[in-house]
């Protein structure tokens, strides 16, 4: 097989313009933001306008689209001035929004002509119908239901001309999206308007319960009932995602760190690239798993692709102590006749520790700290305050932010 | 007029209901419907269409899972006999279906029935665009939303008034996971009967059961909207639905001859705190005790959710 032309889209998760760049230089082909309003994570540090112009523009420069998640489903006034939010990132250069509710569908294709609508999970399109449904509606691509499995996918491909996006990394409901709305009846906190207090990963007593009320507890082996799920992860799988004619993987978390979004998306990018640079000779190499692994945070499965998730994809029994890393530093500067890299801090570190240096491309560099710097060049035995700035002399070429961080110790 | 639809456990039951005055039996067969009571042959289901059209009543069968490529592949020569029957209408909760219908050239009255995702008027009137003729309404709504809603919409807004709210649906069989996870065989089991509760409130009962359609989660509480009817009357919120998946046959059409007489009184201009109390004393006669009920988020504050 020769040389693949059409790779699919590596999209990364930005909850801030910090992020936003961080995923483009670490190989997003595109991110996805939330703006103020009508996005589903309220938390993740939504764009202003201001900082939407300014991701627009970084992101330009690498050819990157960014794209708004409005995926809330409205009740009666939530939808007020969606029109006007629509036509205003329209013009700030926004590349399409993800929506699921039909009302604000309607809105953006009818008062922000031209921008395109992609269909979000949380509609939880599920067969090839579906994905005409919308088609016709005018929208140009659907991101599918996590419960849709590989087989279906290129079914659903030979039978569309939409765009198909797929979730490849990261935490998952265990609902179908959108069908869930257990936190607005345990907590009152609308699961669909971006309130979810993930009732799903509480535990819970499973019972049988007679007429009389009598319950007979099924609990056993000390093990709660829960409905967690472990995070998605198909990296071992990219040949069959690409094979299978998928537009878009999309990676999950725009409430996850830099750490986290450089690392995952940096791996994503080697694999793509890897494959469809000579799919023959494509063979799969443990380091891009192992390092998936430094930032995972649950254990890992592949959801719904090869078939229903048995009970190993959900966290039961003990858990294994992740993630095993910590991110502690981001590279400012770097001085190629000194050697002398300049390191904003973000986690302690200091003299003696044991430290990995990483960099887009997949780059990495291991090394022990034997002497640091403050800025005014005074020798220092640790870094203990956020975003201090240090120097410290490293015989491999860095770049500015390339990242730093440290295996955790192990009890 | 306020309609009442019920669901249908069996051929029998639904003469009954009839016979009541049910203005719509709401059934359906396992593999395209949600939830339901009972699955029907499709012998059955002419027969019951037959009968409630020869009592000038309707029929709604159920289309509103969430389907994959296999229930579409499937799909065509169920809407195909339903057509041919002359169902009154189906509801739907896949747009997947509508684009079939249109594709297919069947012509079915649809009701758009996504449960969660129907929250405002602005997307019933989307639907009801599409050709939609009515809507099944989110439980998630409070009175002044619903209020809101019915004053914008032009097509018929179902309301459930007595019955389970599902508040999860998941394509996992998260109880066999379970199952599997602490080696125990739940063949013994009566699946109408497993519940879960939140381990800060072990008083809690939140129903659950799986099928093919993956586990459902149902509200801890059953909604009864018996007290609030007169407020329905006036805002124009109906037809009024009754869910008797988690109650016996019998006892269902008890509850529903309750629901039918309090909107009898209400049309006649007989409702009163009087006959309230009477009819809710009745519906709790026949209401399993062990399962609860409250009014939902109808009684909520729209400021209080999150």
């Amino acid at each position: 097989m020769t040389k693949i032309l059409k790779r699919p889209e590596v999209l990364a998760p930005a909850g801030t313009l910090e992020k936003l760049k961080t995923a483009i230089r670490y190989g997003a082909d595109a991110v996805y933001i939330g703006g103020n309003d009508f996005s589903l994570r309220r938390r993740a540090g939504n764009f202003t306008y201001d900082e939407m112009a300014e991701g627009i523009a970084f992101a330009k420069k690498y050819d990157a689209p960014v794209y708004v998640a409005a995926n809330m489903v409205t009740h009666e006034q939530d939808a007020k001035g969606a029109g006007e939010f629509f036509r205003k990132i329209r013009d700030l250069g926004i590349a399409a929004v993800i929506v699921s509710d039909p009302a604000l569908i309607e809105i953006c294709i009818t008062e922000a002509p031209g921008l395109p609508v992609h269909l979000s999970t949380q509609a939880s399109a599920a067969n090839y119908e579906t994905l005409n449904f919308w088609h016709e509606e005018g929208l140009e691509r659907v991101v599918l239901a996590r419960e849709v499995t590989l087989e279906e996918i290129k079914q659903i491909r030979q039978q569309t001309d939409i765009e198909i996006e797929v979730f490849v990394h990261g935490a998952m409901c265990i609902s179908y999206s959108g069908r869930c709305v257990l936190s607005n009846h345990m907590s009152k906190r609308d699961a669909n308007r971006g309130g979810c207090s993930q009732s799903c990963r509480w535990k819970y007593d499973l019972f049988e319960m007679d007429h009389g009320g009598n319950r007979d507890s099924l609990l056993e082996d000390d093990e709660a009932f829960s409905m967690s799920a472990v995070d998605m992860s198909m990296i071992r799988h990219i040949p069959d995602l690409v094979e299978a004619g998928v537009d878009s993987l999309k990676i999950e978390g725009r409430m996850k760190s830099i750490h986290y979004v450089s690392t995952v998306t940096n791996v994503y990018r080697q694999v793509v690239d890897t494959y469809c640079e000579d799919p023959t000779n494509f063979t799969f190499k443990q380091a891009w798993e192992d390092e998936l692994w430094k930032v995972a945070q649950r254990e890992l499965g592949t959801g719904f692709y090869y078939g229903t998730p048995t009970e190993k994809q959900q966290l039961f029994g003990k858990r294994r102590k992740i993630p095993a890393y910590t991110f502690i530093g981001q590279v400012l500067d770097y001085d190629e006749n000194t050697q002398i890299a300049t390191i904003e801090q973000r986690n302690n570190f200091g003299v003696g520790d044991q430290i990995e240096f990483y960099g887009p491309g997949f780059t990495h560099y291991t090394t022990t700290i034997t002497e640091l710097w403050d800025e005014d060049g005074n020798p220092i035995e640790r870094a203990p305050h956020p975003l201090m700035v240090v120097k410290m002399k490293v015989d491999y070429p860095l770049k500015p932010f390339d990242m730093l961080r440290k295996a955790k110790e192990q009890r | 007029m306020v309609k009442i639809i019920a669901t249908v456990h069996s051929v029998q039951q639904a003469e009954q209901l009839l016979h009541l005055g049910v203005d719509t039996l709401y059934l359906g067969e396992k593999n395209f419907g949600l939830r339901l009571p009972h699955s029907f042959s499709l012998c059955e289901i002419e027969h019951i269409t037959k009968m409630a059209h020869e009592n000038n009543k309707q029929v709604c069968v159920a289309v509103n899972g969430i389907m994959h490529n296999q229930e579409i592949e499937k799909i065509t020569p169920f809407l195909q006999f339903l057509e041919k029957i002359k169902v009154d209408a189906i509801t739907v909760g896949d747009p997947g279906v509508i684009h079939l219908l249109k594709k297919m050239n069947l012509h079915i009255p649809f009701i758009y029935d996504a449960q969660t995702l129907v929250t405002s008027a602005n997307q019933i009137n989307f639907w009801a665009k599409r050709g939609a003729v009515g809507t099944v309404l989110a439980r998630e709504l409070t009175y002044e939303e619903l209020r809101a809603i019915s004053k914008q919409v032009s097509i018929p807004t179902e309301i459930l008034v007595y019955g389970p709210t599902c508040i999860h649906h998941s394509k996992r069989p998260l109880l066999q996971n379970y199952f599997n996870y602490t080696q125990q065989d739940p063949s013994h089991l009566d699946k109408n009967h497993l519940f879960i509760s939140e381990a800060k409130k072990p008083e809690t009962h939140y129903a659950i059961f799986e099928d093919q359609h993956g586990t459902h989660i149902f509200a801890n509480n059953d909604i009864n909207l018996l007290p609030y009817v007169d407020q329905l009357y006036e805002a124009k919120i109906h037809p009024w639905k009754l869910d008797g998946l988690f109650v016996q046959e019998d006892t269902f059409v008890h509850i529903v001859e309750v629901f039918i007489e309090a909107k009898q009184a209400l049309q006649a201009n007989r409702w009163s705190d009087q006959l309230k109390e009477q009819l809710q004393q009745k519906l709790l006669t026949y209401h399993p005790s062990e399962r609860g009920l409250d009014a939902g988020f109808f009684t909520k504050d729209a400021n209080d959710i999150k």
